[in-house]
């Protein structure tokens, strides 16, 4: 039996998504195996911080998949990298807040972009977290925080990937643009001469991860799991304290 | 088998008037359902990568799919234009024996270019609703394939309702539009024309 032209088309149609679809899933899944490679020699190399950088890099560039082709566009693979070369010509949002989980479930990151200032925060939910700051420069990020805490990304509208160093372990992420009610929270109190810090990531699906620092103006302090955060009133109860919350937002500058 | 044969009911069919009947659409109209349905339950629960496949020649995903989806409307103009004067609705043109292979293969170009495009906006961003263009876009997208779906299969039935083709093509086109004007229009008009 002759097939129809229209069926034909629809075929085609399919065939060609689901070609792409499972160039983007290798491609995808390759960047992962690299990253669980990074991770372990992240690990290995845990202290070092500025060593396990390095290797994280080298090894998700290293294991970079090759694209496959399909029909009508030649796909290669989206570099895992940050390598100039990718990120010149892409489109640069002034204003961006990006939020997301890093590679291997390890915690969450969110980063603010608002004109030429950055604040980004990772957390775990527990004792690791670091409040970190940049200046963004052509897409590109290179932040500091407290304890050596580095982060480096590269950021385009959309989409931010990186590399995240806190408490000499490196965590690579790959995270996407998110909107109100999503993204940064941070609340500062002074309780009894402590200055109490908590920072909660609220990510794209609504879930959220924050933790708290009862003393935030130490060299190096220490953290533990923040109380729920309430996204509609941006409170949280600790202990007897109410903390309140301040979007860290790049849209309308608050937090900066 | 004590079954006896007997003669099929006697049905009388109308000479003069061609049978055509709209429930032919009911099963591609399902199917169209189906689609967008899928499409609009994987963009909602695939939690958004933020990557996939890049096209080679272009910066970034966005401009890529801003060009091949204007690329699809310009096609889509084609086929709005081409169906008009296969239907005569354009007086001073009569219909020239290559107008259908045109309609088709604009048709087939202009489907193919949405093809990269909706894989990219379903796996790397998923179906939004953050606010009102990006709730449209994605209604939108879902629907414009269900519709296609509708149209091609419905191409495949003898003896449609004269209206159902012009219906759905014109449906088609009109979500195109919607969708690139939410996407590309918003893109072009915000970062202007590059590559």
């Amino acid at each position: 039996m002759k097939i129809p032209t229209p069926i034909i088309t629809l075929i085609v149609g399919v065939a060609l998504a689901a070609s792409l679809l499972f160039s983007s899933m290798t491609a995808v899944s390759a960047k992962k195996a690299a990253n669980a490679a990074a991770a372990a020699s992240a690990a290995a190399n845990a202290g070092a911080a500025s060593t396990a950088t390095a290797a994280a890099t080298s090894t998700a560039s290293a294991a970079q998949p090759t694209g496959v082709g399909a029909s009508a566009t030649t796909a290669r693979s989206p570099s895992a990298s940050p390598s100039p070369t990718t990120s010149l010509g892409f489109v640069i949002p002034p204003h961006a807040n990006y939020a997301g989980k890093v590679q291997g479930n390890e915690g969450s990151v969110a980063i603010v972009v608002h004109d030429n200032f950055a604040i980004a925060y990772f957390c775990n939910g527990s004792t690791q977290e670091a409040w970190l700051k940049g200046t963004p420069h052509h897409g590109k990020l290179s932040m500091t925080g407290k304890n050596h805490a580095s982060l480096t990304a590269n950021y385009a509208l959309g989409h931010a990937r990186g590399t995240v160093v806190v408490d000499g372990i490196s965590h690579i992420f790959s995270i996407i643009a998110v909107h109100k009610p999503s993204g940064l929270f941070q609340s500062i109190a002074v309780v009894r001469g402590a200055t109490i810090k908590a920072g909660w990531i609220v990510l794209a699906d609504g879930t959220q991860v924050g933790s708290l620092e009862p003393n935030a103006n130490s060299a190096d302090p220490s953290a533990h799991a923040a109380p729920k955060l309430d996204v509609s009133s941006l409170t949280a109860q600790d202990g007897g304290t109410t903390l309140v919350a301040t979007p860290i937002d790049a849209e309308t500058g608050s937090g900066f | 088998m004590a079954a006896q044969w007997e003669p099929p009911a006697p049905t009388r069919l109308d000479p003069v008037q061609p049978a055509t009947s709209a429930r032919l659409l009911v099963v591609p109209a399902l199917v169209g359902c189906l689609v967008a349905l899928t499409l609009g339950i994987y963009g909602r629960l695939h939690s958004p990568t933020g990557v996939a496949v890049d096209v080679v020649g272009f910066s970034s995903p966005a401009t890529v799919k801003a060009w091949l989806a204007t690329v699809a409307v310009l096609f889509a103009v084609v086929q709005v234009g081409s169906s008009l004067v296969m239907y005569g609705k354009v007086p001073w043109i009569s219909a020239p024996s290559w107008i259908g292979g045109l309609h088709r293969w604009s048709g087939r170009i202009a489907f193919i270019f949405t093809v990269p495009v909706v894989v990219h906006c379903l796996y790397a961003l998923g179906f939004q609703t953050f606010n009102a263009r990006v709730l449209v876009h994605s209604i939108a997208g879902c629907l414009f394939f269900g519709t296609f779906t509708v149209k091609m299969l419905a191409l495949t039935r003898r003896g449609m309702p004269g209206w159902a083709l012009p219906v759905l093509g014109g449906l088609a086109f009109a979500l195109l539009v919607v969708i690139w004007f939410t996407s590309a229009f918003w893109f072009f008009s915000i970062f202007g024309f590059r590559r």
